[in-house]
């Protein structure tokens, strides 16, 4: 590969050249490409996985509320940590005086307090309504049930 | 033309480096001023080499491709060092100068000196062409520029070398770059 027979620059300027930088020589160094690969990346792994982890909480939050302010997810975790105490289904009993109390945190509470919410509404007030109604007066359901027959 | 390299082969990359690191060494060498410098580039430019292996094709000198890869990395190195110093020199603002040791200064190698006053372009070219022996076309492929340019850039640094070397080398010089053959350098 080298070739310098035909040096343009002259003998004199290639042998200093050559002493010179021979004269440089390279200390011994442990080849870098020998060690391992995997060592340089997983050298930040955990801070990526914190961020990472960090990115999925905030956009949870983010779903949840609605709001991209810090402020608001807290208040919003406080009032989830606090709602479970006043859940509706017990309130069943007590109609009158367990309504009030969870309608406020109903349109506050999180995700999980929805799915409840339908079927304890839903239930007590619209099925007792038809329920009594056949039993007790059945001459009233036929003049009730001629009417639309007509 | 490959040497007997294989792509991919580790037990041809280590023939490669043990022929190749001190010759790569010496070239950033001049590029870098400071040992350490010369020496971390290498050895990345030898990682990044080792990465690059099995895509290596053998239609051009190992060497030649990993001189390619360091020359790169030392350029990207001495212009983020050159950036560093600029700002070092504005805060040193008003402050004394540090002196030159003067036994150092004597011992100094003139030579190595005006090569590594040069730009790094011009001092690889003629490094690769009168120190590790590559023709136009190889030190082009190496590079990554024409032949062409690589003509030019010989002749500039014949140029500013021997406006940088002292009147005992000058003498000299004037034979070893003689202005009115510059195209002797194209021809080859």
């Amino acid at each position: 590969m080298p070739k310098t027979e035909d040096n343009p620059l002259g003998p004199h300027f290639t042998y200093r050249l050559r002493a010179a930088l021979d004269a440089i020589q390279p200390r011994f160094s442990q080849p870098r490409y020998l060690q391992p690969l995997g060592a340089r990346p997983w050298r930040f792994a955990p801070a990526a996985l914190a961020i990472g982890i960090a990115g999925m909480l905030g956009l949870t939050a983010y779903a949840a509320t609605g709001s991209a302010n810090p402020a608001v997810w807290t208040e919003r975790a406080k009032t989830v940590i606090e709602a479970p105490p006043s859940p509706t289904p017990e309130s069943k009993p007590t109609p009158p005086q367990a309504a009030p109390p969870p309608a406020p945190p109903a349109r506050q509470a999180p995700t999980a307090a929805p799915s409840e919410r339908p079927e304890s509404s839903s239930s007590p007030e619209p099925r007792e309504s038809p329920e009594p109604s056949p039993s007790p007066e059945p001459s009233g359901d036929h003049s009730g049930s001629g009417g639309p027959g007509d | 033309m490959g040497e007997g390299y294989q792509p991919g082969s580790r037990d041809d990359f280590d023939r490669l480096y043990r022929t190749a690191y001190p010759r790569v060494y010496r070239t950033l060498s001049v590029i870098l001023r400071d040992p350490d410098e010369a020496e971390d580039c290498a050895q990345d430019a030898f990682v990044q080499a080792f990465q690059a292996w099995k895509r290596w094709r053998p239609d051009a000198p190992a060497e030649a491709w990993v001189h390619r890869i360091a020359v790169n990395r030392a350029i990207s190195y001495r212009r983020r060092a050159k950036l560093r110093s600029v700002g070092e020199i504005l805060r040193r603002l008003g402050r004394p100068a540090a002196s030159v040791d003067p036994a150092e200064a004597a011992t100094r190698p003139d030579l190595l000196t005006a090569l590594r006053n040069l730009p790094p372009k011009l001092a690889v070219a003629i490094v690769l062409r009168h120190y590790h022996g590559y023709n136009n076309r190889e030190i082009a492929a190496a590079i990554g520029v024409s032949e062409r340019t690589i003509g030019t850039r010989l002749r500039q640094a014949g140029e500013r070398l021997r406006a940088e070397l002292d009147a005992a080398f000058s003498l000299e010089a004037r034979a070893a770059f003689p202005s009115d053959k510059s195209e002797s350098y194209a021809e080859d």
